[in-house]
């Protein structure tokens, strides 16, 4: 590793004009593209911008009245617990699932590799045709969830999925934690391979079971993985939009809606985009601070 | 700790009681992946039956038929190949020779330039999606192609950076080093030597971006009024819009779509998980 890193170094130190130049083409691009609209989107969240004057280069600055009014909008509170269940109930599931397909995909049977790489098949798709085939499945009348939960003696009556205001955050929950679990599952998984093999032998030299090893070496040795999976899982869900986009629109009554899809309503919808800008400024806030976490977690993991 | 893992299941017996639960685990776990496929071949009698029958019992090509003969399905999707093939052509220039300085170059610039990467990667799409429209409406880039690929390569390009940077560092230096040897310069030791050392990551990171870009949906929905150039994604949910929806069409359209991916999926399967861990974790 060492001669590698000196060679390295040497290569960059003899002609690096070029890399620079490609270390800079990317940088403009991300700057211009991701980092300009995050900028613009804070100073328009202190602007009042409406259709009216979209177009204007100069608007009325406002203060934080976009942010106030964004906080007295009876969606917002709403939007912001339906949101913090969302994520809550898809980052615990999609670990906890990923974590125990992961385990039990690790033990060598015929076929385990291949089956565990097939999961992966509902991750692949396109947000929002599981978006739609779930609305499909939970379809009241003639969906396939309603037939199966039936037949099972799990449920008396059809349930209204997606149009009753009690079940429509737990419909578009269910279809989320599906399409992101195979992804934890390949990330713990990827995890649980870097556990030094002498752990194991020598506990089972100490006569430790399957329950202790998982207690005191696989779980302990994991926690870093599973602390940033947990991470990722929360940054994508807090991104999801096509899949309630396309099940429910956020509804019935915002009672599946969440903040990307509220600061897509108010811009695109109702047309206050200042106010939009502010719920979407509000968001990056939380995003950032997850990320930041998620960075350290992985520094110290690979420190350590 | 795969083989200690692995030595605990002792007798045969176990092994295959555990591939049956495998099995099963996978077999219900994709059910709405099969379910898409056979409602889309069912008849509109049989989509609406109740109970719905869970084997197709006249399979029919009929939706296929419909959606194609009157839901413009080939416009729709030739407007997402339109979209995610300049997607994945600026991704790779600029991923591959990007990625390629981040893990040659030895600066204090690199740290930040990684973080922001790993951040700007993160950032939602619908939640840029306000800033994106009203700069795109400025210089008159909305209703284009451009503005969409634009949007979206930016997605597609921190992604890339973060996943190609562990990559380039396992090639090893010295082949670098004989090719300076030689007489190379930076710019043909990186065209003519580490490129084409670097082809499978580089296809992976191909594949990946061209399916991201493939499925995108918010930016072609706001950044994209005519109908006449809007992507298949947008086209499905149009589809669903609606309180009532033909659900064999509407599955047959998807499967239509949806088919392109999962082919890519299964024919690179085992380097695309690769991939991922590499770039997640590392």
């Amino acid at each position: 590793m060492r001669a590698g890193r000196a060679a390295v170094g040497k290569i960059g130190r003899r002609r690096p004009v070029l890399l620079y130049a490609f270390l800079a083409a990317s940088m403009l691009y991300l700057l211009v593209f991701i980092g300009l609209p995050i900028v613009y989107n804070l100073v328009m969240s202190v602007q009042e911008v409406e259709l009216g004057n979209i177009s204007d280069l100069v608007r009325p600055f406002v203060g934080l009245e976009n942010y106030r009014e964004a906080w007295e909008d009876p969606s917002f509170r709403t939007v912001l617990l339906n949101s913090a269940l969302f994520v809550g109930a898809n980052v615990v599931a999609q670990v906890g699932i990923g974590l125990a397909l992961a385990l039990f995909f690790a033990q060598r049977f015929p076929g385990a590799h291949v089956l565990r790489g097939l999961l992966l098949a509902s991750w692949v798709l396109p947000a929002l045709v599981v978006g739609a085939l779930w609305k499909w499945i939970f379809a009241t009348d003639y969906g396939v969830a309603n037939y199966v939960l039936t037949r099972l003696h799990l449920i008396s009556g059809a349930i209204h999925w997606l149009s009753d205001p009690t079940v429509s955050l737990t419909a578009v929950t269910i279809a989320n934690i599906w399409f992101g679990t195979p992804f934890a599952m390949i990330l713990v998984a990827a995890g649980l391979t870097s556990i030094p093999e002498e752990q194991y032998e020598a506990a089972s030299l100490d006569g430790a079971g399957p329950l202790a090893r998982l207690l005191h070496i696989t779980l302990p040795s994991l926690w870093p993985t599973l602390v940033a999976v947990a991470c990722l899982v929360t940054i994508y869900t807090m991104r999801a939009f096509d899949l309630i986009f396309a099940m429910t629109q956020g509804g019935p009554l915002d009672s599946s809606n969440v903040l990307p899809l509220l600061s897509y309503q108010l811009s695109f919808q109702r047309f206050h985009f200042g106010v939009g800008a502010a719920v979407g400024s509000f968001s990056f806030i939380i995003v950032l601070a997850v990320a930041v976490l998620y960075v350290r977690t992985l520094r110290r993991e690979s420190e350590g | 700790m795969m083989r200690s893992l692995r030595r605990r299941i002792g007798s045969r017996g176990m092994r295959i009681l555990c591939s049956a639960i495998g099995i099963t685990i996978v077999v219900c776990y994709l059910f709405p992946v099969y379910w898409m496929f056979a409602s889309s071949v069912k008849t509109s009698a049989e989509i609406f039956a109740n109970p719905p029958s869970i084997i197709p019992s006249h399979p029919t090509l009929a939706a296929f038929r419909q959606v194609f003969e009157s839901e413009n399905v080939v416009r729709y999707m030739r407007n997402s190949l339109a979209i995610a093939i300049p997607v994945t052509v600026v991704t790779l220039l600029l991923g591959a020779s990007g990625s390629y300085a981040l893990s040659r170059l030895r600066t204090r610039l690199i740290g930040v330039a990684l973080v922001l990467a790993l951040i700007l990667q993160i950032f939602p799409d619908a939640l840029l999606a306000t800033p994106m429209f009203i700069m795109f409406r400025h210089v008159g880039l909305l209703n284009t192609f451009t503005g969409v690929v634009l949007a979206t390569s930016a997605k597609s390009l921190a992604f890339a950076l973060v996943i190609l940077r562990p990559m380039y560092r396992q090639v090893p230096a010295e082949i670098e080093e004989a090719s300076r040897v030689d007489g190379c310069g930076t710019w043909q030791t990186f065209w003519r030597i580490v490129l084409p050392i670097m082809r499978v990551p580089l296809i992976v990171v191909g594949v990946l971006s061209f399916v991201q870009a493939y499925g995108q949906f918010v930016y072609p929905l706001t950044l994209l009024s005519k109908q006449e150039l809007q992507p298949a994604t947008v086209g499905i949910y149009s589809f669903i819009g609606a309180e009532y929806a033909d659900w064999d069409r509407v599955m047959a359209f998807a499967s239509i779509f949806a088919i392109p991916v999962l082919i890519l999926f299964l024919l690179l399967q085992r380097k695309i998980v690769a991939g991922l861990t590499a770039g997640a974790l590392k």
